[in-house]
């Protein structure tokens, strides 16, 4: 055997060991949590081990009852709400702002520029107890608004980090063009900057949507009211109720992941060139 | 009143002073170069005149009327860059009309202008391709359509020729003299090519680090630069130029270089002794077999088609010489030179010294 041989059945037999501990580790519970939401609960009681799952027992009243009986229909627009918020404000928010430590010159620029990601020095979990007292205080814990402005801090500094890397990209003389041909500064950003980066808001947008929709520990501390619940806030709820019934949890969670797997795969391939964009100028 | 008048404009990048107090007026009509090697300024003033970068001092106006306080878009002005900085997500057609539909322009007006300018460059089979599907020569034409399309007081191009191969561009350069002839707009160019300025330029404005050296014909450039770096900067190949002194002896007047002399015929006793530097452009050298004449030992013969050029020594100095195309001295001969005395240059302390005929 050669050389090239036995180094090319070592990475082979290292990329199956991978797939094998990948599928057991993330494939199989997602797998579990599925086929479980299908499953009546007499079924799951009966059969706790049964892995698979026949057609024609499929069916759907665990989603029935976590929708309609467990107020999920109104966790989930709860959830869109402030994900779709949270994108609107951060990613017009990032904009301005990376536009600004890109190409305006201001005393600090450049410390602004290079301190963007500085709040990722503190951990979540050291700001939500403060917040928390702040908040309380202030008599604004119990809304959305707060958990938005919360989203909005913690997913800030990397939309900005990734749009101004990006803006860095683009020819400045495009914007001398569009302000010799008639724009204002912000027509310059809105009719030029912002359509050429298209890609690079997709990206922010995605995932600010992610960081906004699964965020746990934010909803679980400032959210009292049920009717103010996140979907992931409401999993929990769900599954620290007296009645456990697993096929339920199971379905909810399937209501918290798919969305994010759909929005994935719809811009993974925007998603790509976003972020390879940059290396080499279009 | 001029189109444009730049008075004493300095700026500044960080602890580098870019422009040095510059005072220019461009006329109506006028197309002025301005050449200069790379870091000369030029750019810097271009876009000063733009609006897109602001001057520590001095004063820019256009038909007379100071525009400091104006932003680039009310300045009435178009740029072609060198870079062309076509709107990539904009067909062509919407490159040409963004500047119009910025400015509100009524549609039909916009078709109108849009299909004219469109023939005039001879564009009409792009209008609807997106700026990557086009060659450099054509995105170059869609980025003169772009500022012509506006009519503008004044087009400031910058170095707009020099992303094209050098057939296209000698092309180009003469349709854009063409153009120029038939729009009679206003027009700054800036180049560091002095054929692009010899042959496109009403006027000529040589700059160097910051200051402008002259501004004149591209004519009178040539054939009187004020200093001995214009007389360099300009001719190619360029003016063999020599430290000396000028010596009276006798009823002759002649140079002393560094290992050879050369009297100067035709030069009046006017000009007084003391250093000078020579300047001999090589196509104003003759060569001859006359022994008594000042001799070139030939180093090199190199060809150039048309014509050929010797690169030999006179004394302890280099010199290039323009023979035609049928001379062909062999490298390690000797050849002797003749000059014609209305054509020699003489600096002193850089500048250029008046020579008074006999």
């Amino acid at each position: 055997m050669t050389r090239e041989r036995i180094e090319n059945g070592i990475i082979l037999g290292l990329r199956i060991t991978g797939m094998i501990f990948f599928f057991i580790v993330v494939a199989f519970p997602f797998y579990w949590m599925i086929v479980s939401s299908f499953k009546p609960l007499e079924e799951m009681l009966l059969n706790p081990g049964n892995l698979g799952l026949s057609i024609n027992k499929i069916n759907f009243k665990a989603y029935y009852e976590v929708l309609f009986e467990h107020d999920f229909s109104r966790y989930i627009f709860n959830s869109l709400y402030v994900s779709i918020a949270t994108v609107l404000l951060s990613v017009s928010l990032a904009t301005i702002g990376g536009y600004a430590v890109t190409r305006l010159h201001f005393r600090g620029q450049k410390v602004m520029s290079l301190s963007i990601l500085l709040i990722y020095m503190f951990p979540a979990i050291v700001l939500v107890i403060p917040l928390y007292v702040l908040f309380s205080k202030m008599g604004l814990r119990d809304s959305f608004h707060v958990l938005i402005l919360v989203y909005l801090a913690q997913t800030l500094p990397v939309a900005l980090y990734m749009l101004r890397s990006y803006f860095q990209t683009l020819p400045v003389e495009l914007e001398h063009a569009g302000m010799i041909d008639g724009c204002s500064r912000l027509g310059v950003i809105l009719r030029i900057v912002v359509p050429l980066s298209a890609p690079a808001l997709a990206t922010v947008a995605l995932y600010t949507f992610m960081i906004a929709w699964n965020e746990f520990l934010f909803a679980f501390m400032f959210l009292d009211s049920p009717e103010k619940f996140t979907l992931s806030r409401g999993v929990v709820q769900l599954a620290d109720s007296v009645h456990l019934s697993k096929q339920l949890v199971m379905a909810a969670s399937v209501m918290v992941s798919i969305p994010i797997i759909i929005l994935f795969f719809v811009f993974e391939r925007h998603l790509v060139r976003g972020l390879t964009a940059g290396a080499l100028k279009g | 009143m001029p189109a444009l008048t730049l008075k004493g404009i300095f700026k500044r990048f960080g602890k580098v002073q870019v422009l040095k107090g510059i005072d220019l007026e461009v006329n109506h009509g006028e197309f002025c170069v301005l050449l200069g090697p790379s870091g000369c300024g030029k750019s810097t003033l271009l876009n000063i005149t733009a609006g897109l970068f602001k001057q520590e001092a001095g004063t820019v106006l256009i038909d007379g009327q100071p525009v400091d306080h104006l932003s680039p878009r009310e300045r009435d002005i178009a740029m072609v860059f060198q870079s062309y900085a076509l709107y990539p997500h904009m067909t062509v057609a919407g490159n040409l009309s963004f500047g119009l539909r910025m400015r509100k322009v009524p549609k039909q007006t916009i078709i109108e202008q849009i299909s004219e300018t469109a023939q005039l460059l001879g564009i009409e089979d792009l209008l609807d391709r997106k700026p990557s599907e086009l060659s450099g020569g054509q995105r170059q034409r869609v980025a003169m359509g772009r500022a012509l399309v506006r009519r503008p007081k004044l087009f400031l191009l910058d170095e707009p020729l020099s992303n094209l191969d050098a057939r296209l561009r000698a092309n180009v350069r003469l349709e854009l003299k063409r153009l120029h002839q038939q729009i009679r707009g206003t027009i700054i160019y800036v180049t560091h090519d002095q054929i692009e300025a010899m042959t496109l330029g009403d006027r000529v404005v040589v700059m160097k680090e910051g200051e402008i050296r002259q501004v004149d014909l591209p004519k009178v450039i040539y054939s009187e630069p004020q200093d001995t770096f214009v007389a360099k900067f300009i001719g190619s190949p360029e003016m063999n130029l020599y430290q000396g002194e000028i010596i009276h002896k006798e009823n002759q007047v002649s140079f002393k270089g560094n290992g050879f002399m050369l009297e100067l015929k035709g030069v009046g006793k006017e000009i007084e002794q003391g250093e000078a530097e020579l300047g001999l452009r090589p196509e104003d050298i003759e060569i001859g077999a006359d022994p008594a004449r000042l001799p070139v030992k030939v180093e090199i013969t190199s060809h150039v088609g048309s014509e050929n050029f010797i690169h030999g020594r006179i004394g302890n100095e280099t010199i290039t010489i323009r023979v035609s195309k049928d001379e062909y001295p062999k490298p390690g001969s000797e050849v002797f030179l003749k000059i014609n005395p209305n054509r020699i240059h003489l600096f002193r302390g850089g500048l250029r010294h008046p020579l008074v005929k006999l």
